[in-house]
């Protein structure tokens, strides 16, 4: 029989269940935190422990490294995934809408992260089968630590500042590692102008993560336009464009690359065909936007002004090229891909942070 | 904070998002503020509904915004 370090379990359920009463919580266990514990955290990063790392102005809240390194030991992530947290904080406060009260929004949204480089295998990150699922724990807990960093530091807690109609379950908890090893691409952080050996984290707002089946072909456009028609769909369109990181599996990935495409073709080809007849739009009453909100409505509505592109017929559902990310994840051993369907910057660079570890251990 | 700049202000916001108003309330440090509630939906409503709930809400805009009991 395997030997159990010996300790007083009813003592540790007190402290979890005090926490759960305070509402310390997504809903599942936590992890108590002693200082010596946050010690071991605020060990790998040099940043002073007050420095904010994300403000909500209109809350008049922040998040220091302080608070972010008691959420990750309470989410259960190990001292060194911290300076993954860290740069996860830097690219949501990069990203732009997380300080804007997008957590609060009925639309539901969670952030989406996105690790690159070689942080990923040191840590332990699954970039490969069941990449959006469960069973890895520094996907877990690093995802998780932000998720509970919006209810204890922001206060972002369901039915009371966190107004989502349904939310979206990436609100447990949501980071993926890209699969650069079974990629033909380059990752996408070289893309984006980092060395291949430096580590990131990329943030995104996303509302869901629709799956793609396309274990039936061989021919690339074909897969674009199954791509295409899931990002044009109708009922993603609340403003008048959308934005999305397509997520293919590695066989789709090497689909593409074995015929030749670049990630560039792939976008531009995507760009070119994620669109919606007007009539489509017509049937959905989305025809037009607001001239108050620039939200989709119907020609007929009293607000309604014509959207951008009035005078054609096919309307593109991405503003531009650079509203679609790429990024290879999941197993290979199928022809399964998802479309991330984000909400954030339409155009312009994503939001990536270096992962910077602490210049000399604490134990050095 | 119109009101903190001494100016008389009153918040109007449907019965879905009294819970929302009241806690955002308690964050600027006002947790008696008094919103004026009309009934959700908002969003698709047509425009003689729209004015059905303005006309409605107007009394209680008034007394707030004098402060007549």
């Amino acid at each position: 029989m395997t030997e159990l370090p010996q300790v007083d379990i009813d003592e540790v359920r007190r402290v979890m269940e005090d926490y759960a009463e305070r509402g310390w919580t997504d809903g599942l266990p936590v992890m108590p935190v002693t200082e010596s514990v946050l010690d071991e955290f605020l060990a790998l990063t040099d940043l002073p422990p007050e420095e904010v790392l994300l403000a909500m102005p209109h809350l008049d809240r922040a998040c220091t490294v302080r608070t972010a390194a008691i959420n990750a030991a309470m989410a259960g992530c190990l001292p060194e995934y911290f300076p993954v947290v860290l740069a996860a904080w830097r690219a949501l406060d990069l990203e732009g809408y997380v300080g804007r009260a997008i957590w609060q929004s009925t639309t539901g949204t969670a952030p989406m992260l996105l690790v690159n480089g070689p942080v990923r295998e040191r840590i332990g990150l699954n970039s490969q089968g069941n990449v959006f699922g469960s069973g890895f724990r520094a996907n877990a807990t690093i995802g998780r630590a932000i998720r509970l960093t919006a209810i204890n530091a922001f206060g972002l807690r369901p039915h009371e500042l966190d107004q989502a109609t349904q939310g979206n379950p990436a609100k447990y908890t949501a980071c993926i590692a890209e699969n650069e090893e079974q990629s033909a691409w380059p990752a996408f952080h070289v893309e984006h102008g980092f060395d291949a050996h430096a580590s990131t984290v990329t943030a995104m707002t996303m509302r869901s993560v629709v799956h793609i089946e396309a274990r039936h072909t061989t021919v690339p456009e074909q897969l674009a336009l199954d791509l295409a028609d899931t990002i044009r769909r109708t009922g993603a369109l609340i403003h008048e464009t959308i934005s999305a990181c397509v997520a293919l599996g590695p066989e789709h990935a090497e689909l593409f690359a074995g015929a030749g495409w670049s990630k560039d073709d792939l976008r531009r080809f995507v760009f070119e065909h994620a669109l919606n007849l007007r009539a489509t739009l017509a049937a959905v009453g989305k025809d037009a936007v607001s001239g108050q909100t620039r939200w989709r409505l119907s020609s007929a509505h009293a607000d309604a002004v014509p959207d951008s592109v009035a005078d054609q017929d096919q309307v593109k559902v991405l503003g531009s090229e650079q509203a679609l990310q790429i990024v290879v994840a999941g197993a290979h051993n199928s022809g399964v891909s998802a479309v991330i369907e984000t909400f954030g910057p339409r155009g312009g660079p994503p939001a990536i942070a270096p992962v910077e570890p602490a210049a000399a251990p604490a134990s050095a | 904070m119109l009101e903190r700049a001494g100016v008389p202000a009153v918040s109007i916001c449907t019965d879905a998002f009294v819970v929302s108003a009241r806690a955002m309330a308690g964050v600027y440090g006002m947790p008696d503020f008094e919103f004026v509630t009309i009934p959700h939906p908002i969003a698709s409503l047509d425009p003689g509904a729209i004015d059905a709930n303005v006309r409605r809400a107007i009394p209680d805009v008034v007394r707030i915004l004098t402060g007549t009991p």
